[in-house]
């Protein structure tokens, strides 16, 4: 590796890991007074409490926080896609007053999005249910997928599908070996934004979840108020160790430029 | 097909009709509270969702820990702590459920709570019960305390069953102060003579709107005058008597009363950060607490003022639509008995003061609770209640909180 390259590495790692060194630093200390640079006990009293007392809730809320996030992911990929390539690729009648719509959830406060919602979903049996918190979760979660893939589908050419065909290719075929190579950062990007966004819902998972649905954030939350620094802190790093790996695993894909090369 | 295309207009209708008004057709639902033999034989195998507060480490493990156990093995019950940010979610989730007729197999079966969020509770008859009378513990209560039947002002009747108490106490390092001012008069005359080494927690904070009722007691000059009838004038004066001296001592404030910290948790660490010299806590055992868990050093300690701090009850009740509503009423009991309210009490488990009068027990217990360690920091029982004040009704708090927005925030 040339030295620049790993100068650039290193900095780059600096600047994320940095900010989590506090984080780690409060979970393990003990006595931690200004002013004081480093804590000047360390001991295991958070962690122990994480893995103790609030063990059981914690592992059941990150089990619940992760199929949520991954249900509402998947679905919000499958509605995501074909609108994201119809709003791209076709002009039609009424396209702005749609993007105004989609784009509606993510201006109005969550808070009344919920709180609407919580009604009518207590009426249709959706309050409490884990379909009904997938369904809230979809309503933020969803504008950001389409106007993700609606952005990849805008610079996309339908003209390779075409060729394709045209050299006998099946449409699953066209499917698998051209399109979804073709859009595949824009869809690692538009999963990450949804599972992320969902990972982190707090209001509406405790509004339609009603302390059925135990996520990791509420759990979090809770505990956030109690001016417990070190148990703030480990109950964090729980929280966002997952997310950190969600990231990771699709940097991979990310890295890939899909349309290089195709113009 | 004119009749299909009538037949699905009219069914639309009836459905959207359905939707929007199933208030029209709501039974009204009369619930019939058990009796105690009733709750107990009923309530083996359920599971009692308790939405509480969940920020404090000590009670959610006292909860996880010790309660749940015991239901577990001496009822045969599942305790299962929700834990929130803040009860008042759970008390509009229950208003919506009462709109949306959501009137039985309600997921919320115990809630801890007192004071704004009760009276809204009882206002809108979101209350099981009164069910209190029917728990064979209540005898140990003293009903005839007025912090214990009334809550904030609101008369209790049998609607919540109290779970502990709690009395605002000040917290001074001695290492740093070595007398602290033992009065508000005195409190005041510090603040203007060490500029900056003060602050309260802005309301509505509780901790901090707790603070404003005590300096509205001391502008008042009565704290008697507030538990029975009094005119709105001799009210308006008063107020306005308070607002006068705290706009005067916000020069004095920590940041010259630019901004106030958010809860008494930011206050808690500015004090343990050296920033200001004093903080306080609705708690009594919380300072000795975070002494034991490290947030405070060593030699900090609480006092009361010569002329009394205020102290409340806390209590748990049950909603009107809850599920295991008989497993609640035995978890509510099951709190109250002395076992569960002296490991309560327990410095080292959480140190939250009894709800029980230590009198009306019987003597082995009388002797458990006198000789119950406490903390470094923590006053003794007596101390503290030979120095109590009742809380004023909770329209006088709600008044107070606004009014401290308006002419001490905004300075008007």
């Amino acid at each position: 590796m040339r030295p620049q390259r790993l100068f650039l590495l290193l900095s780059l790692l600096f600047t994320v890991l940095l900010p989590f060194l506090p984080l780690v630093l409060w979970s393990i200390s003990e006595k931690w007074f200004y002013p004081d640079l480093l804590p000047q006990a360390f001991g295991p009293r958070a962690w122990s409490y994480v893995f103790g007392t609030a063990g059981d809730q914690l592992v059941f809320g990150l089990y619940i926080s992760f199929t949520l996030a991954l249900v509402t992911t998947l679905v919000s990929l499958v509605l995501g896609i074909p609108a994201g390539r119809a709003l791209g690729l076709y002009d039609f009648a009424g396209k702005k007053l749609i993007s105004l719509l989609l784009i509606l959830p993510i201006i109005v406060p969550p808070l009344s999005v919920a709180m609407g919602l919580h009604l009518w979903f207590i009426r249709l049996g959706l309050a409490e249910t884990f379909i009904g918190v997938v369904l809230v979760h979809l309503i933020f979660c969803l504008p950001y997928t389409i106007f993700v893939l609606w952005g990849v589908f805008t610079d996309y050419n339908p003209e390779f599908e075409e060729q394709a065909r045209s050299l006998g290719a099946s449409p699953v075929r066209v499917l698998l070996q051209v399109t979804l190579p073709m859009i595949l950062p824009g869809i690692t990007v538009a999963a990450l934004f949804s599972f992320l966004l969902s990972w982190s819902q707090y209001l509406s998972t405790l509004i339609i979840g009603g302390g059925k649905m135990l996520t990791l954030p509420i759990l979090l939350f809770s505990l956030m108020d109690s001016g417990d620094r070190p148990v703030a802190a480990a109950v964090s790093l729980v929280f966002i160790l997952p997310a950190m790996l969600a990231l990771l695993a699709s940097a991979h894909n990310l890295g890939r430029h899909g349309l290089q090369g195709v113009r | 097909m004119k009749n299909t295309c009538r037949f699905f207009t009219r069914y639309l209708f009836v459905l959207l009709t359905f939707l929007a008004f199933p208030a029209f057709c709501p039974a009204e639902v009369q619930t019939r509270v058990h009796s105690w033999e009733e709750a107990v034989k009923a309530a083996r195998g359920q599971t009692v969702d308790w939405y509480m507060w969940g920020g404090s480490p000590a009670v959610n493990q006292y909860v996880n820990g010790y309660l749940a156990t015991e239901l577990k093995k001496e009822y045969g019950i599942t305790l299962r702590q929700i834990p929130v940010k803040d009860i008042a979610e759970v008390v509009s989730k229950l208003v919506v459920e009462k709109q949306a007729g959501k009137d039985s197999d309600g997921s919320v079966d115990l809630m801890w709570i007192n004071g704004e969020n009760f009276r809204t509770c009882k206002q809108q008859e979101l209350l099981y019960g009164p069910f209190a009378d029917k728990l064979p513990n209540q005898h140990l209560v003293d009903w005839a305390n007025p912090s214990v039947k009334n809550d904030f002002g609101t008369p209790v009747e049998g609607l919540e069953s109290p779970w502990g108490s709690a009395q605002m106490v000040m917290i001074h390092d001695s290492a740093r102060t070595l007398e602290p001012p033992r009065s508000i008069e005195a409190l005041l005359a510090w603040i203007k003579t060490n500029p900056g080494r003060f602050t309260y927690p802005a309301p509505p904070d509780f901790t901090g709107s707790a603070f404003v009722r005590h300096i509205f007691y001391h502008a008042a000059g009565s704290v008697d005058t507030w538990q029975g009838e009094y005119s709105q004038a001799t009210f308006t004066k008063a107020a306005e008597a308070t607002y006068t001296i705290l706009r005067d001592l916000k020069k004095s404030l920590w940041r010259q009363g630019e901004t106030y910290p958010e809860s008494p948790v930011r206050m808690n660490a500015l004090f343990a950060d050296g920033e200001i010299d004093f903080s306080f806590s609705y708690h009594q055992g919380e300072a000795s607490r975070n002494i034991l868990d490290g947030l405070f050093p060593t030699t900090v300690r609480t006092f009361v003022f010569d002329e009394g701090t205020i102290g409340n009850t806390h209590f748990v009740a049950i909603p009107y639509n809850a599920k295991d509503t008989a497993a609640a009423m035995v978890v509510a009991n099951f709190l109250l008995s002395p076992a569960a309210q002296l490991h309560k009490a327990s410095p080292q488990v959480w140190g939250d003061f009894p709800a029980i009068a230590a009198a009306r027990l019987p003597s082995p217990w009388q002797e458990n609770f006198a000789t119950l360690p406490r903390g470094p920091a923590t006053l003794d029982d007596a101390e503290l209640q030979a120095h109590q004040l009742p809380e004023p009704p909770s329209k006088i708090l709600v008044e107070l909180e606004k009014g401290w927005i308006e002419h001490v925030l905004k300075n008007r």
